[in-house]
């Protein structure tokens, strides 16, 4: 609507067209200034590719760090699976309160399965084993003592304590172990790791932040004239701004693209070693990808780093860009 | 239309570059501003287009004063007023079309409206034949033109133009003022800036002249053939 001459429409409104046709054409008009915008990058592509390479390394450092984490977590909690008590029997224990023992664990609610080994077993597997062999035959008698394993429902460390605790008050218990320390410790890194790689993570999107920012005010300031030139014909800096942000967002959707690609490939080169580790270790562990919603979080999140970039240098520098003179 | 109230406009450092200007140009008048180089006819062009705001006095357009207008209005006022710059201030590179559409794309026109603006406004000036040419490709006059069109494509009622002929010779400038003169027949207020007194003299109409940020003069200008 014109200001100054009242009932001189202007623009689109001096054509009466309906509100749908107007929605479409606003939907159309962006889609043609994104389109323009790609062109833009198009026409200077040895800068635009070294932006989007910036952007892409930036990206996939958190990237990987996320994925780091997460293969982490995956082995530490198969880990945490391996949970089991031992219960070391008193000597001269009789052999049916023993047994007695064995049953009431198999009843009790908080536990999953219960092994007993004899002091006999125990003997042979550790002949077996440790290579002693026939020098353990010169023993006068069989220093192990029996042995109950249990592994408890709740694998957690906590819950698995507290079992630790009620078990080894039975009576004819001796001592009951349940290796605990290391896996607290196992915790204790992984979320030592998780805040460390939320503070790279935290650095280095606010570089692409930055990054993102810088390569607009180096546009902005390449094209003063032509700024200049649409503010004298009537341009609103909304209008003015808008193809900026658009580059900020396409920046944002090639990093993004680029740093996901870069992680595959990763993965891909590093799949051969790993499953040569994990055959050594006989673990049935597998290297886990990025997963679809993670494809989508990491373009998501890089294109609203590219549009915030772009919309701080485009909110301080075109408003300060004034047509000098006719 | 326009109308300027005992404005004034001095410049950091004590500069006065206008000083107690008032007039009025009627709607569908058309008039031109002339002086010497630093007579203060850019800074009365900037007053209008809200480039620059009046130390003192008010500048007013269809009775509404521009001190009014905000920051975020200016777009919307410089809609309504066609500017032809001196040195044209085409993009470079866009084509002529681009450029004559420009102010229309601002305003939100698409498709075939947009087109046949832009070649309406180019068959004013002659140049339907360079719609697809780069600005660089063309004379200083066809470039001159160029930028003539888009300060007419979006039909405004006011039209300023600074020193329209400074690079043309003299049959061009006499075709620049002829398509001023078509524009000021279909009621549009036209506002010239020039140094060019012959032309301003033989064209007959009223003449505002400036020296020293002072209106000495504003009727017709008596024709001297220089010697």
């Amino acid at each position: 609507m014109s200001i100054l001459f009242t009932g001189r429409a202007t623009g689109a409104a001096a054509k009466k067209i309906s509100l749908l046709r107007r929605f479409i054409m606003f939907w159309l008009n962006h889609a043609r200034q994104a389109v323009a915008s790609l062109g833009e990058l198009w026409r200077t592509p040895s800068a635009s590719i070294l932006t989007i390479a910036v952007l892409g390394v930036s990206l996939t450092l958190p990237a990987t760090l996320h994925l780091l984490v997460k293969n982490m977590q995956q082995i530490s909690s198969s880990f945490t699976q391996a949970a089991e008590i031992s219960l070391y029997i008193r000597e001269q224990t009789p052999a049916n309160q023993v047994q007695s023992l064995v049953a009431i664990l198999q009843a009790d609610r908080d536990v999953a399965e219960v092994i007993f080994v004899s002091k006999q077993q125990a003997m042979t597997e550790f002949q077996q084993i440790s290579g002693f062999g026939a020098a353990l035959n010169y023993l006068e008698s069989n220093p192990l003592p029996d042995l109950i394993r249990v592994l408890p429902k709740n694998t957690a460390p906590q819950a698995a304590e507290t079992l630790l605790q009620r078990l080894s008050s039975e009576r004819i218990v001796d001592f009951a172990k349940l290796d605990i320390d290391w896996l607290t410790r196992l915790n204790a890194i992984v979320s030592m790791l998780q805040q460390a790689v939320a503070i790279i993570a935290l650095l280095l999107l606010s570089a692409v932040l930055l990054i993102v920012g810088n390569t607009i005010r180096l546009s902005i300031m390449n094209k003063k004239d032509e700024i200049e030139v649409m503010k004298l014909v009537g341009a609103t800096d909304a209008f003015i701004q808008r193809p900026f942000l658009y580059t900020g967002v396409w920046f944002g959707i090639f990093g993004g693209l680029l740093a996901f690609l870069v992680v595959e490939l990763m993965l891909w080169w590093l799949q051969g070693a790993i499953s040569n580790v994990t055959a050594l270790y006989k673990s049935d562990f597998s290297l886990m990808a990025m997963s679809f919603q993670e494809f989508i979080g990491l373009l998501l999140i890089a294109v609203l780093l590219g549009l915030a970039g772009s919309y701080l240098s485009v909110r301080r520098h075109i408003s300060a860009i004034e047509p000098t003179g006719p | 239309m326009l109308q300027f109230d005992q404005v004034s406009k001095s410049y950091p450092g004590g500069f006065v570059a206008l000083d107690r200007i008032s007039f009025r140009l009627e709607k569908g008048e058309m008039a031109f501003l002339t002086g010497h180089s630093g007579a203060g006819k850019s800074t009365l062009l900037k007053l209008i287009s809200l480039i620059e705001r009046p130390s003192a006095g008010r500048v007013l357009i269809n009775d509404i004063e521009l001190s009014r207008i905000k920051r975020s209005q200016i777009p919307y006022v410089r809609r309504d007023v066609g500017i032809i710059f001196q040195n044209h201030r085409l993009l470079m590179n866009h084509t002529v079309f681009d450029n004559v559409a420009l102010p229309l794309v601002i305003e939100g026109f698409t498709g075939k409206e947009m087109v046949k603006r832009v070649h309406a406004a180019l068959d004013k000036v002659g140049l339907l034949d360079k719609v697809r040419c780069l600005p660089a490709t063309l004379s200083g006059g066809e470039q001159q033109r160029v930028g003539i069109a888009r300060a007419v494509v979006n039909k405004p009622p006011l039209l300023l133009a600074d020193e329209p002929t400074g690079n043309l010779d003299p049959d061009l400038s006499k075709d620049t003022m002829r398509v001023f003169e078509a524009f000021n027949q279909v009621g549009v207020s036209v506002l010239v800036a020039t140094h060019d007194l012959g032309l301003v003299a033989r064209m007959k109409y009223r003449t505002l002249t400036l020296k020293h940020g002072r209106m000495i003069n504003d009727g017709l200008l008596q024709y001297q053939e220089p010697v």
